[in-house]
């Protein structure tokens, strides 16, 4: 249970609130027993159909008895349906989740349930456009899951059905669509992470699909994340969003450049657990991966000032102390 | 925070958990009966971690356990009469191996069901259903495990899909493309220590993630940005367990959140201060505490999440690492 508020009720408000509950408590369990004997007695039937509708409002995550609706659809009313009947019953059985979703949208069962409707549509409307249902279905699954992700942006049950859709939907929409999407949630919040995510892998896609020029899109991009980091230096999402984008630290005039930027920052913000976290991974980089462009001196001095950023971090950010001591222990072994 | 909350009330929650199977005039005990094989598992492992594995009827159990065998898919389900499920007969067999009584299973047909779950892509449905994530694959590797008919199993395809999941962050999501979530790092950790492939993780960069999941008041969360929720504690801690890296969050500071978020009249953990306490909370409330080596309690396995005495006994140790079990 998330999220449920603990209420202290007095001896007499607990005799009344179970009472109120005895006869919901007696309309559930004569539910509960009508849908499973009609299961177990392999009830097939209309009454049986939306004996489920109803049990499924009261509870939705009764996952056999979205299995035992399934089983009704399959065996006894797809059959008996023309492919046209097929449809809208395939349109009825997406707006019961849609309603669903609104009230319970961490359900798995639900979302599952819209998957199997996707899967299920027949072909039609003609024998010369087979694919029109399932493009117009599909289509307006985006509307839906964009609703949902209006709703709470950090869903994570909505992005993966977002991009089951994406990834399956009869007419693929352009990858630059959903750039333009995360650009949209991630202006509306920075802390988004979901969406910073969501951009990496489509970034990664037009990229290696060479729809993306990778070095003018990664220039872009750097200037977002320092938009963002300047605005809230403190949201994780954004710096772990910017280590994604330096990688493996291979560009050397990059990491110089971002180093540069970020130490300027710090100067701003001398107290940014952020950027000084970020500074020793990016100046641990250098040494690791550009020893040979480097002077000793420079050397020892980027080990110095890593061992001194980790000194500090050990104050400000003291519930990871132990993790900076193996760090600063490392940095020394290393150089 | 009050004096009664600065220690875990051992017996107040052996109460609570016992008072949940008599609380059939409940609405919610009946809305959660999907769940039941589940909330005996919980509440079986934190009887055993608090050093109290008989307060609940072994037969009485077990009986229970068996009624809820599915004969049609050769499997349980979460309850009799609900349909076979990969989640309830993990489960199923960690009761039964708890209370030794795994000569209760057909052992032959349930390694049929699990194996009949893998996807060509390597990861599995949770049933015929298809609905599929690492969650339940986590599910089969594991019961396969326990069942010592791991060597069934087609572990390359099984690790090609976890390595599908892995982001640059170096956590795992639910299905291949997912963001990286503390529960899924759990059980895609977890999946690999039990196949002896933690070569596949960035080790380095998640233990960075997993140290980021706790915040200013101890309390750890699942995703960057999110709000604390005690059952990450068991989430997180496990991974980090099996990093060995449980020392990167600060125990003192994250042990006195799960404690502030007991229910200390008539007991039980809930998901945070002033919220309603479930079993599910109450049992990875203490399955962190026993990870952080809160003294009294039973080691945890953070790999099976089941009591570490009985994992070894069966010989499938992992090389974890918890902290050290503090004295009072
Ligand atoms: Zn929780």
């Amino acid at each position: 249970m998330h999220g449920v508020k603990r209420v202290r009720y007095s001896r007499e408000a607990l005799e009344a609130k179970k009472q109120k509950e005895q006869a919901k408590l007696k309309e559930y369990l004569s539910l509960n027993d009508d849908v499973l004997a009609k299961r177990n007695a392999g009830d097939w039937s209309k009454d049986a159909f939306d004996l489920t509708t109803r049990v499924l409002h009261a509870n939705a995550e009764f996952y056999t008895v979205w299995n035992y609706r399934r089983d009704i659809l399959i065996n006894s009313i797809f059959p008996n349906s023309s492919p046209s009947e097929v449809h809208d019953r395939i349109g009825d059985e997406l707006s019961v989740t849609t309603s669903l979703l609104k009230q319970h949208p961490k359900v798995y069962g639900i979302w599952n349930h819209r998957r199997w409707c996707l899967a299920n549509i027949p072909d039609g409307p003609s024998d010369t456009d087979l694919d029109g249902w399932r493009k117009t279905i599909w289509n307006k699954e985006l509307y839906v899951v964009e609703k949902m992700l209006d709703a709470d942006a950090r869903n994570f049950h909505a992005w993966n059905y977002r991009r089951y859709v994406l990834a399956n939907m009869p007419m693929k929409r352009p990858a630059q669509a959903e750039l333009v999407y995360t650009t949209r949630k991630i202006e509306a919040n920075f802390s988004n992470f979901s969406a910073w995510h969501q951009r990496s892998k489509v970034l990664t896609s037009l990229w290696e699909g060479g729809q993306l020029d990778p070095h003018k899109s990664k220039e872009e991009e750097f200037d977002l994340v320092k938009n963002a980091m300047y605005t809230d230096p403190g949201d994780q999402s954004v710096w772990i969003y910017h280590r994604w984008l330096v990688g493996a630290g291979n560009a050397y005039d990059i990491l110089q450049r971002e180093i540069a930027s970020i130490q300027e920052l710090l100067d701003e913000q001398p107290d940014s657990k952020w950027c000084m976290e970020s500074l020793v991974f990016y100046k641990r980089l250098l040494l690791r991966h550009h020893a040979r462009q480097l002077s000793e001196a420079d050397r020892l001095s980027l080990t110095q000032e890593c061992l001194r950023l980790l000194t500090g971090l050990q104050d400000i950010d003291p519930n990871r102390r132990q993790r900076y001591e193996d760090l600063a222990a490392d940095v020394k072994k290393i150089n | 925070m009050s004096s009664s909350t600065s220690k875990l009330l051992i017996p107040l929650h052996v109460q609570y958990i016992q008072s949940l199977g008599e609380s059939k005039d409940d609405l919610l005990y009946h809305l959660t009966a999907h769940l039941r094989m589940n909330a005996i598992y919980w509440g079986l492992t934190a009887l055993n971690i608090m050093q109290h594995k008989d307060a609940l009827s072994r037969t009485e159990m077990i009986d229970f356990v068996v009624s809820c065998w599915d004969d049609e898919a050769g499997a349980f389900g979460a309850h009799p009469d609900h349909d076979a499920h990969l989640h309830a007969t993990l489960s199923a067999i960690q009761i039964l191996i708890m209370q030794d009584a795994l000569d209760r299973v057909d052992v032959d047909r349930v390694v049929k069901f699990i194996l009949s779950l893998q996807q060509p892509s390597g990861v599995f449905a949770g049933d015929q259903w298809g609905e599929v994530d690492t969650r339940f694959l986590y599910c089969a590797v594991n019961a396969l495990s326990l069942l010592g008919r791991l060597h069934e199993l087609d572990v390359e395809k099984t690790v090609g899909y976890l390595r599908q999941c892995r982001n640059f962050d170096g956590g795992f999501g639910a299905v291949a493309g997912a963001e990286s979530h503390a529960a899924m790092v759990f059980v895609c950790t977890a999946a690999l220590a039990i196949l002896d492939r933690l070569d596949e993780i960035d080790q380095e960069t998640l233990g960075w993630w997993l140290a980021e999941r706790q915040l200013p008041n101890g309390g750890l969360n699942g995703r960057p940005e999110k709000l604390e929720d005690v059952c990450y504690s068991f989430w997180v801690l496990s991974s980090m367990s099996i990093l060995k890296k449980i020392r990167w969050v600060d125990a003192d500071k994250l042990i006195g959140f799960i404690l502030s978020a007991q229910e200390t009249e008539h007991g039980g953990i809930a998901d945070r201060p002033g919220d309603q306490p479930d079993v599910f909370h109450t049992h990875f409330g203490v399955a962190g505490l026993s990870l952080l080596g809160y003294p009294g309690l039973a080691d945890l396995d953070p790999v099976y999440c089941m009591p570490a005495k009985i994992i070894e006994r069966m010989g499938l140790r992992r090389d974890w690492e918890a902290l050290p079990r503090k004295t009072e």
